[in-house]
Formats: C-alpha cells, structure tokens, sequence
C-alpha cells in the first residue's frame, strides 16, 4: 500500500535526514519507527502525508507516487487519505472540540448537518463526545489527544501516521492511546507511528518495528 | 521622454516586469531542457518546485499585462492631450514610426498572453501537468515578444516630441490618403457588413454543430473583420459623422467610453473562440467556451448594430 523506495531526504545545509530508505507498509498494518529524535522517523511520516518531497527517489501509495504530486493536488490526496496525529496536537486552542474536529471538513463543502453528524459520531467513537463545546485550550493533555485523534479520523482515512503520539501524556494515558490505536486497527487503517516511547516496543498490536538512525534502517 | 504620471507608472511596471520575465525565461530553459516528468532525481525534485514558481511569475506577469493594455490606450489618449495636433489617441500612436507596430505588437501579445492562462490552468487541473512543457515552450516564444513590447513602448514613448504637429485622426483614417487605410475604407460596406454578418452567421452555425476547429477559425476573421466594419462603418454611426473613421475617438468620454466595451468585449468573445481550436479541453469546459465566446460576440454585434438602427429610427436616413 505504502512504499518508499530510494528514498532521500536532505535539508539546507546538508543535513541528510533521510539516505536510500526502501519501505513497504501493507494495508491494514500498524507499524513502528522506533529510533531517537533527529533519526529521521518524522521525516518519513512528512513523506508518506506528502507533507514534504524526497530529495530522491519515490514514495508511492495505493499506486499514486505522492512524491510527484504538485502541492494542491498533495492537500487533496492528504485530505482524503491521511490522518495525523501531532506530538503537540496542533489543535486550535480558542475553538470547541467540534469546531477542531470539522476542520478538515470544510473544503469539501458538505451540508451543515451531515457534517455535524460526523463529528458527533467520532467524538462519541473517541469518548470525547461530553466535552463537545468545551474550548480545546481548557482541556487535559489526554482530552487534547482525543480530540486530535477524533480530528484524524473524521474523513475516514485509510491511513493513520503518529509522530510521537504519547511525549506529553503520561503512562495512564498513553496505554489509552495505545488501546485507541488497537480500535483503529480493528478498521482495518493502515497506522504508521513514529516514537521513541518503549511503551510501544512490546505490543501485539505491533506487526512490526523499524529501527532509524542517522537517516537510514538498520 | 514624456514623463507624465501615466508614462512613469508604465515604465516602472515595465521595468519590475521585464526583470521578473527573464528570471523566468532563464528558469524556463532549464525546464524545457531537463524537466523529465517521470525522474526521482534530486535535480527534477528541484526543477518540480522552481516551474511551479515560475508559472506562478509568468502568470502574474500575464495577470498584470493583461489589463495594462487598457491603461496603456488610456494613456495614449491622455498623451493626445499634449501632442500639438493630436485629437485622439491615434495621433500618439502615428506620431512616431514606432507607434503603429507597437499597437498591433500588444493586441498580438494580447491573445498571446491570454492563451499562456488558460493553457496553465489547464495544465494545473491535472495531476501529471499534461501541458507544463508545452507552456513554458509558449513562454519561450512569447518571452522575446513580451520584452519587444517593452522595448518598443520605452522607445516610442521617448521619440514623441512636443514641438513636432502630429496628424490627427481625421487626416489618418481619411478615405481621401494613399494608404491602406484609406483602400480598406473605400470597400463598400455593403461586402464589409456581407462579410460581418455572415461570418457571425456563420458562428452560430458552427455553435450548434460543436465544429471547434471551424469555430476558432471564424474568430480569427471575425475579430479582423469586427475592427474593419467598425472603423469604416459602424463607427460613424457611434460619431454619427459620415467621415469620421477613428477607431480611438470611440474610447473619449464624449463618446461614453463605448470603446472600452466593444474591444474588451471582442478580446473576450474571439479569444475563448480561438483558443478552443487550440486546446483539447475536457467536454465540460469546451461547451463553457463555447457559450463564452458566443455571448460576448453577439454582445458586440448587437451594440454595434443598434447605432445604426437608433440613428435611422432619429433621423429617417442612413449615413
């Protein structure tokens, strides 16, 4: 579903974040990229969200090479497939938890009401759905969590990417995440998270674990 | 050199434009030379983001040409102000050698410049950007035009000198001179208006029967045969003088500024006309140019042909 092959990624001044990465995550999988920060696992996920474009080489999912895709085309392909969920959440803070969660709901231009159906339903699939009209800025850590995760996952994407989804949540609320992310997959979602938390290290959930440093797999 | 505030804007925009147009026509070759759509090269990575930006530049280049063919004829008429003898815009444009190719330099540029948009966002619609070497290759073409306009407005500008009496329109477009001018005015209008009317005629046939080839082709000679009948007919209708022939007279205010509607609205309905010979575009889109360049076309017809019938309904006569 997803392959990354020989892929590249240098920044200015000649930082090699990435060097001849050769990947392939299959449908419905939930993967880890385990390595130290400034290893590169972010950059990988920026690629597969077509966030950013490899230096070299391809990146290609359900046949599609995202790598190629011109910017407005890669905000389309990232509406429609990918949700992400950020280590700082990068949710609006002076907005509810529905206005956050319809964001990426917006420039489909769908009718009000079917849109506010959605975002109950995701809230009520995240239990986050009792802090509907509460300001995002006046929630706990784990609340903002679900709310990102319920923002993820309200186009139904079929890919999930988490870049170190648990850094600011302590154990409690991080073996949640980690149950969420086991009800995810239970949809059959391609999941891709990127960490450096040994909490994920020992889990069934797991299918498999790659290891990055300095830029390439060992 | 005039140094008008209308000829100060106009050199200055030139100025920024010409810089930012070679920036692109530099960038330009390198993507016609090596842009190879199906590379992971770290060089087509590279070539990708910069003939984004630079189709961006081009575009608004071309955004900004577009419109400032206005504020130039504007400003020819504001010059005519100040040329001794000049009554019109047409005096500034013969009161150099460089005037009348420049005029027919910016209409070209015109369709040009306005084919180079549309055919971007055409080009921007698709995922594998069809059109991107075909759009740069047109850019290449159009780049030498572009900076001969700006050259040649810079010139024509400086060559105009007050102390030298200019003819004005009235000894131009004459029907009594020596000139080609005077040959295409001495036509009877009754083949003139044949032609006019049957080549729109014609449109509308080839409208229905969808023929895009045929259509483009009958744009071509109607925007030709539009500005003939309108400097040796339906213009002194609009004047209602029978010798009064100027095609620039139309754009004063004693004339309501009426110039300005007919050539924009002709530019608009000859140009989506044309440019559907030009390019395949999907069925949707044909049938919106279609309906586009039609309208405005009849638009044209229908304003220029009620001078003739308001003065015959005043007056009982035609001209």
């Amino acid at each position: 579903m997803i392959r990354l092959e020989n892929v590249s990624k240098i920044y200015d001044e000649n930082i090699k974040a990435l060097q001849d990465i050769n990947l392939t995550f299959k449908e419905g999988e939930l993967i880890v990229l385990k390595g130290v920060s400034g290893s590169g696992k972010s950059t990988i996920l920026s690629l597969i969200a077509g966030l950013s474009k490899p230096t070299r080489g391809e990146v290609i999912v359900d046949g599609k090479k995202i790598s190629k895709l011109p910017d407005h085309f890669a905000s389309s392909y990232r509406r429609d497939n990918i949700g992400i969920v950020f280590q700082r959440y990068n949710l609006i803070p002076t907005l509810s938890v529905t206005e956050n969660v319809l964001l990426p709901l917006f420039p489909l231009n769908l009718p009000r009401d079917e849109m506010n159906l959605k975002a109950q339903k995701v809230l009520k699939q995240f239990s986050i759905d009792h802090k509907a009209g509460v300001i995002v800025k006046n929630l706990s850590g784990g609340e903002q969590q679900r709310v990102a995760i319920a923002r993820a996952n309200i186009n139904n994407p079929k890919i999930i990417l988490a870049d170190e989804p648990t850094a600011n949540l302590d154990e409690k609320l991080s073996l949640e995440f980690i149950e969420i992310l086991a009800e995810m997959k239970s949809h059959n979602r391609t999941i891709v998270v990127a960490t450096h938390d040994p909490l994920f290290f020992d889990l069934d959930i797991v299918d498999r674990m790659i290891t990055i440093e300095h830029g390439k797999m060992l | 050199m005039f140094l008008t505030p209308e000829t100060i804007a106009l050199s200055l925009l030139n100025f920024l434009i010409a810089i930012f147009a070679t920036i692109a026509f530099i960038n330009g070759i390198k993507i016609v030379l090596y842009y190879d759509k199906e590379g992971t090269s770290a060089y087509q990575y590279n070539l990708e983001r910069v003939s984004y930006l630079i189709a961006t530049i081009i575009k608004f280049i071309f955004y900004v040409k577009i419109p400032l063919f206005i504020f130039f004829i504007y400003t020819l008429d504001t010059l005519s102000n100040l040329l001794p003898g000049a009554m019109c815009a047409a005096g500034v444009v013969t009161a150099t050698v460089y005037g009348t190719p420049l005029l027919f330099l910016k209409i070209l540029n015109l369709y040009v410049f306005a084919f180079w948009i549309v055919l971007n966002n055409e080009d921007m619609k698709y995922e594998d950007q069809p059109y991107l070497k075909s759009k740069f290759w047109l850019y290449l073409a159009a780049y030498p035009l572009l900076i001969a306009e700006i050259v040649l407005e810079g010139i024509t500008f400086n060559a105009l000198d007050l102390s030298h009496v200019v003819d004005c329109c009235g000894a131009i477009f004459s029907t009594t001179s020596q000139t080609y001018m005077a040959y295409v005015l001495s036509i009877s209008p009754s083949i003139l208006l044949g032609i006019f009317y049957g080549v729109f005629l014609l449109m509308i046939l080839f409208y229905f029967l969808k023929n895009r080839y045929i259509f483009a082709l009958l744009n071509i000679i109607f925007v030709i045969i539009s500005l003939i009948t309108l400097i040796a007919f339906f213009g002194t209708y609009i004047y209602e003088q029978p010798m009064h022939h100027c095609p620039f007279c139309l754009l004063q205010k004693d004339y309501n500024y009426i110039g300005y509607l007919l050539y924009i609205v002709l530019f608009i309905g000859t140009f989506f006309g044309f440019v559907i010979g030009l390019i395949d575009f999907k069925r949707e889109q044909l049938q919106r140019y279609f309906h586009i360049s039609l309208l405005y076309n009849t638009i044209y017809v229908g304003v220029v042909s009620l001078y003739p019938l308001i003065y015959f309904y005043k007056n009982g006569v035609w001209l």
